[in-house]
């Protein structure tokens, strides 16, 4: 044994070599299986839709399994087209911005409130906003189309109660304003609560003393919500925003289900339908593939920024 | 903080009335006309005008609602079930071990949450269409799979990384190997987190729209959300049968909502303060 030192050390590794091997090798097989889905299931298809975009891909090309590559024809007809920049542009940007605001304040103010209650009050309000949360899109859109309804919902049969409208004449579906007027107070309803939930969560890791502290020095209730508040819980509020904004971009169930907006009425067409309609309607695969690399590049900007932003946070932190 | 003013009680009671009446208004509507008998010429009428299942009978029986009431629940536990096991394995690597691209995956996972997967429709159906999986409770799982996978991972990684390195090493020292550790020592104390994840998978299974819509063309195997199409007409509308199936479809969600609420929300903050 003494003999020999040098064949020691490696007879001793050599177990724990293997060790080392297969400490370094779990890692990849526990992920492997969620790699694999996620590589099968958003990353080809997301491969896939771009390629479809460059091709005039109609139901020939779905029976024979051909492929018709037109390069950026599809992409030239949509920016050329002036139904994109007038129509469904504005209604999936307009609409979506308002509603990302909308949802922050309406959730941030729900927060804050939800902080000054007393324990009941606050556990019966947190409670019962679950239930606008809960509610699945699709009901939820059929729920607000209800109230809406031009004969016998309660918003027009109320008006009409008063005096105010006459019920057969008025259809506010068949207006764009008053359409996303709807599907906006149907989105900003769903998607407060999450808002509200996330924001009084971070409101509570704020330590007690600095707002005591800023109101000993005299700050009143604005400037302290902007000078500590705001700052503090920044990034919740930067993970919130983000993730409004990418839901309401991609907006589908909300406005296809409502009467007009599965396509018979272009005027509020948005992206997400744009690309439904023109695939799956009207047979063009690739044009409706184009649509939704467009509204996959809008996100990719938000979601870039995102990033930036949050790690210059974290570099901060 | 500031002691409240009676003012500031009535504005805070009336903060509170609002909030309750938005809130609740579209839920007690719909609750209330899917048992009004005269759902249909309701108008502004507060309270219904009656107490009738009839809806929910018609809705159930001649609607086949039962039937996409089952699709749905098939297809959501299939998506919690799978997607808790791969996503429990994901997040333990990402959250024990230390190994090269880790910083990489993580980064992924987040970024990987922002694909608009509504973009991913047209692909996705074609690649269902090859695979022969369309009208297919499975091929909507294991696309709901690929859904609710990112989010369950980064939630669960929380879970995983709040048990105490400790109590792995005792169990190391009382002799078992990883696997046995993995099943008795680390499931059982992330089991709350993967309750929380579950009830997030099957609430994005059950309330998926698009993809159910479009991968489902044969009418016995519509997802309740799909189903509740059909009783919907762009002129005349049954309105009673519409809000009984949209009853239907929110009890489940609310029920499992409200038993989650606090641990989904807070793992939400926590991951973002992080």
């Amino acid at each position: 044994m003494a003999a020999d030192p040098a064949k020691l050390p490696a007879r001793a590794t050599a177990p724990a070599r293997r060790a080392a091997r297969t400490r370094a090798l779990r890692p990849w097989l526990l992920l492997a299986p969620a790699l694999l889905v996620l590589a099968v299931l958003l990353f080809w298809p997301l491969v896939r839709v771009v390629t479809l975009s460059f091709q005039d891909y109609g139901l020939r090309e779905l029976n024979t399994g051909a492929t018709d590559y037109t390069g950026l024809d599809n992409y030239r007809e949509i920016l050329g087209d002036s139904f994109l920049w007038r129509q469904v542009l504005p209604n999936t940007v307009l609409f979506a911005g308002t509603c990302v605001v909308l949802t922050l304040v309406v959730g941030t103010l729900v927060a804050l409130l939800l902080q000054r209650l007393g324990r009941t009050w606050r556990l019966i309000c947190s409670s019962v906003i679950m239930t606008a949360w809960a509610m699945p899109a699709v009901t939820g859109t059929y729920v607000w189309i209800w109230i809406f309804d031009p004969l016998d919902g309660v918003v027009s049969g109320g008006l009409d109660g008063a005096g105010l409208i006459e019920p057969r004449e008025t259809n506010w579906f068949t207006d764009r304003w008053s359409f996303y007027a709807i599907a906006t107070l149907n989105v900003v309803h769903h998607g407060f609560p999450f808002v509200a939930i996330t924001v009084y969560a971070a409101l509570l890791t704020i330590p007690r003393e600095l707002p005591e502290a800023a109101l000993m020095d005299g700050a009143g209730a604005w400037q302290r919500f902007w000078r500590i508040t705001v700052p503090t819980i920044r990034p919740v509020f930067l993970i919130v925003v983000i993730l409004s904004t990418i839901w309401d971009f991609k907006v589908f169930a909300q406005v296809y289900l409502m009467p007009g907006g599965s396509g018979s009425n272009p005027d509020v067409l948005n992206l997400g339908v744009w690309s439904y309609v023109e695939s799956f309607r009207r047979n063009d695969y690739g044009m409706g593939s184009a649509v939704a690399v467009l509204l996959t590049l809008l996100l990719l900007a938000v979601t870039v920024v995102y990033v930036k932003v949050l790690s210059r946070e974290r570099d901060e932190l | 903080m500031t002691r409240t003013t009676p003012a500031g009680r009535v504005g805070l009671g009336i903060a509170v009335a609002a909030l309750l009446a938005f809130t609740l208004f579209p839920v007690y509507w719909m609750v209330s006309s899917a048992f009004d008998p005269e759902a249909d010429h309701r108008g502004a009428d507060v309270l219904p005008s009656g107490f009738t299942l009839d809806h929910f009978r018609y809705v159930l029986d001649t609607g086949e609602f039962g039937r996409y009431l089952t699709n749905s629940a098939i297809v959501g536990l299939g998506t919690v079930v799978l997607s808790g096991l791969l996503a429990l394995f994901a997040a333990t690597a990402v959250a024990r071990f230390r190994f090269r691209l880790r910083t990489q995956m993580l980064v992924m996972i987040l970024v990987v949450q922002m694909v608009p997967l509504e973009a991913l429709v047209i692909p996705l159906f074609l690649q269902m269409r090859d695979l022969e999986l369309l009208n297919s409770l499975l091929g909507l799982t294991v696309v709901y799979l690929a859904f609710s996978l990112p989010f369950a991972i980064w939630i669960l990684r929380g879970f995983v990384a709040a048990v105490p390195e400790e109590i792995e090493e005792a169990a190391y020292l009382d002799g078992c190997g990883w696997w046995r550790m993995f099943r008795s020592v680390l499931l059982p104390l992330v089991a709350p987190g993967l309750v929380a994840t579950g009830v997030f998978a099957f609430i994005v299974a059950w309330n998926e729209f698009v993809f159910a819509f479009v991968f489902m063309q044969d009418d016995t195997m519509y997802t309740a959300a799909v189903g509740l199409h059909r009783f919907f007409g762009e002129y005349s509308t049954d309105w009673g049968a519409v809000m009984a199936g949209s009853t239907l479809i929110t009890l489940p969600v609310l029920i499992f909502f409200v038993l989650v609420q606090r641990r989904l929300a807070g793992g939400l903050a926590a991951g973002a303060i992080r």
